[in-house]
Formats: C-alpha cells, structure tokens, sequence
C-alpha cells in the first residue's frame, strides 16, 4: 500500500490505494493525477481566496447566483438543501452575506476523489483532506482505522474507530484550528459551555454527510446534536466545551478494542 | 392531618410521583406535581430512591427541595415495554430518563440513536491498533507539517 500527499484546498491530501499485484505503475499514476485534478476543478470553481474563481466574482457582485454557472447553483442549492435539514446549523452564507459554499466542497472533492479512483478500477482506498476520510474496501488486515483528535491535546488521539460498508466517511469539526467555516447561528447563542460542543466527529454513509453533519453539531450545540443522531443513520463523538464527551451506539460499537 | 390524607389518596390513586414525595415526609404533596408527565402507573411506594428526610411536622415550611428519583412501572404497550424514570425538584420534573424502551416503533429507536455521555475510558482503542488515518478539526498545509497524519503519512512511505 502506498501513501501519495499533495496540497490543496489549503490543506494537505493523503491519499492510500492498496494496489492488486495486476495494478501497473501507469494506471495508479493516472488515478492519482485524477484524484489531484479534482480537488483542483473544485478550488478553480469555488474558492473565495482566488480572485478570479466564480464565487469570487459572484462576492464581488459581477456575477448574480441566478446567472451562475449549473455546477455553482447546484452547489448553492445542496447548501440551502442542508440548512434546511439541519435546522439552520449549516448555512451557505457568511455571516457578512457573502456566499461561501467552502463548508460542501472540500467533502463533494473528496467524494468525486473516491470516484476516479473506483472508476480506476480501485476498490480499496481512503482519502484524506485536511482530517475528513473517505474509505473504501479494506486493507489486508480487514478494516480502516482512523484515530479521532483529542480536541484538548491535538498530538493525542481521543479513540479510534474503524470504518465499514454501512458508515465508510468520517469527518471532524472544531473551533479549535482556524480555517474551519462555521458561522454560529443565534441558536448558538444562549449556550452554556456544558452545551457548546468543541469537536463532533461524525461516521456517515457518505463523505458529505458526516462533514455536513459534524459542522453542523459544532455550530448549533447540543440541540443540533440531539437532532442529528434522531434524523440521521450517523455514528457520532461529541467533545463539550466542559471536557465531557457524548457518543452514540453506532459509533461506540466502531472503536477499535 | 385529614386534610393530608386526603391529598394522599387523590395523590397515589393518580401518580406515582406524589405518592414518592409523601414517604416518609408525612407533610403535603405539592399538587402541583404534573400527573400529566406521569407514566400511567400503580402506586408503588418502593419505587422511591431517595425521599427527603421528613421532620414529621406538617406544619414545618419544607427545606430547599432535594432530587427525588422515582421509577415508574413497567408498561406493555403495543410497541412493546416502556419504563421511565423521573426526577423531581420541589415541585418541578427536572428528568425524564427511558430506564426501558420498546425496541419496536420509530420513535424508540430515534430515542436510542442519541449520543449519551461517555468516559474517556470507555472509547479507549487498543494501544496495539494500526491508524491509517486521523480525523480532526481542518488542518491547514501549514499545520499538517506538525499534524499526527503527517507522522502517519511519513511512516506509510515504504520508499
């Protein structure tokens, strides 16, 4: 099994393809220049740090949302789609009112990523962004794991959880590493510390899921949570403000013993 | 005391809540303790873990009021079993925690897939576990340098 990192999105992308013995160096080569190609188009597209992406010039105000290309307007409406599902914890829109649509993009790169490589003819991977994991298939060993951060100590892990078939994603979010896009809705507002959650690592069907979801616990606290694990077949790990920690049957039954 | 008795009776004939408050108190249910949020249970006396200590005096103002657990009986509905059990603090229900529930039926099972609090003891992974990847709050390519999955990443390349 090889390891392949390159940056993007602001961040760094680990990419791990366990190769059949018929695999040739050529076709993992090309996979690979596909995984990286995707990240790419999506930044191109939607990055508010390019000044000449679209979503720039839609923040700008030279290009109107209605006039936007299909791909941007689709993206914008899977937004609203989720702030509805989330209660409004999850919002397309910065709290200045420009649209940032960064919240989705990196998870839709990193679930097109897992597509190449499939279509690559690979069924046994996982892609990293920036601590958000897609797997797919299994190593030799049986399953892939992924150690949780301990939001208190970042060179710690919390616990390690392995994925499967049924939850394949995990993501993590967090107020404590700058570059995360999460704008705090008023239902944020009255929390005490034992009701703000700090980091929520969620175990999801798919990678746009558990992202979604876990940015949408840390903005809108335990309210948000309680109705994420309600609504959603999701395993999730919540650390709150206080130090204390909440889990769900679905993802305690994952930890690796 | 008639005046006490009687609440009793309406009391237990009612809820199990006012009946746990009374024992061992001797003075007056508040009657404002919701029959509403009762489960529909039979007095049950036993039930009570932790009654206020009871001067005996009815006409005594009562203490700051302490948390009583009670435990209502367990019911066969036509989802299955149901028990709850409830907290009250003076004359407020401060918890209502499912002791047992029907595994049959939406609601439960929305009721179960809550994440409930843990010990950090209790998702400890094995120290022998191989980690392929790590998941934590976004890491910038600045961050990653120092990040547990570049250590990860360093050690996955086998040259």
């Amino acid at each position: 099994m090889g390891v392949h990192i390159f940056d993007a999105m602001g961040t760094t992308v680990s990419v791990r393809v366990v190769e059949g013995a018929d695999v040739s160096s050529a076709r993992l080569e090309d996979a690979l220049a596909g995984v990286r190609h995707a990240f790419v188009a999506f930044e191109r597209t939607f990055s508010l740090y390019r000044h000449d992406s679209e979503l720039t010039r839609i923040a700008r105000g030279e290009v109107r949302l209605a006039d936007a290309s299909p791909e941007v307007r689709d993206m914008y409406a899977a937004a609203v789609g989720w702030r509805a599902r989330t209660g409004g914890a999850f919002t397309p829109h910065r709290p200045d009112g420009i649209v940032d649509l960064s919240g989705l993009v990196k998870a839709e790169a990193i679930a097109a990523a897992g597509d190449v490589l499939r279509q690559a003819g690979f069924d046994a991977f996982t892609v990293n962004a920036g601590g958000d994991v897609l797997t797919a298939g299994a190593p030799e060993r049986g399953f892939w794991t992924t150690g949780v951060v301990d939001p208190a100590d970042r060179s710690q892990l919390l616990t390690t959880v392995r994925s499967d078939d049924d939850l394949p994603a995990v993501a993590t979010s967090g107020t404590s590493e700058r570059g995360e896009h999460i704008w705090s809705t008023p239902v944020h507002a009255e929390a005490s510390l034992r009701d703000t959650i700090a980091q929520a690592t969620v175990l999801a069907g798919d990678i746009v899921t558990a992202d979604v979801l876990a940015t949408a616990i840390v903005a809108g606290g335990r309210a948000t949570l309680d109705a994420v694990t309600d609504e959603h077949p999701v395993g999730v790990l919540a650390a709150f403000g206080d130090g204390t920690l909440a889990a769900n049957a679905r993802c305690r039954e994952r930890v690796v013993r | 005391m008639r005046r006490s008795s009687a609440v009793i009776l309406v009391s237990a004939s009612t809820v199990t809540l006012g009946a746990g408050w009374l024992v061992g108190s001797g003075y007056l249910a508040p009657a404002e303790v919701a029959p509403t949020a009762a489960p529909p249970t039979v007095p049950d006396s036993n039930a009570v873990t932790d009654a206020p200590e009871g001067t005996g005096a009815a006409t005594q103002a009562p203490a700051a009021p302490v948390p009583v657990t009670v435990d209502g009986a367990i019911i066969d509905t036509k989802y299955g079993t149901v028990q709850v059990q409830v907290v009250i603090e003076g004359d407020v229900i401060t918890d209502v925690i499912a002791l047992k529930l029907t595994d049959s039926g939406e609601t439960s099972i929305e009721v179960s897939a809550r994440a409930a609090p843990i010990l950090r003891e209790e998702i400890l992974a094995a120290q022998s576990t191989a980690v392929d990847n790590v998941s934590g709050a976004t890491f910038t390519s600045e961050a990653y340098r120092t990040s547990v999955q570049s250590a990860l990443d360093a050690a996955g390349f086998t040259g």
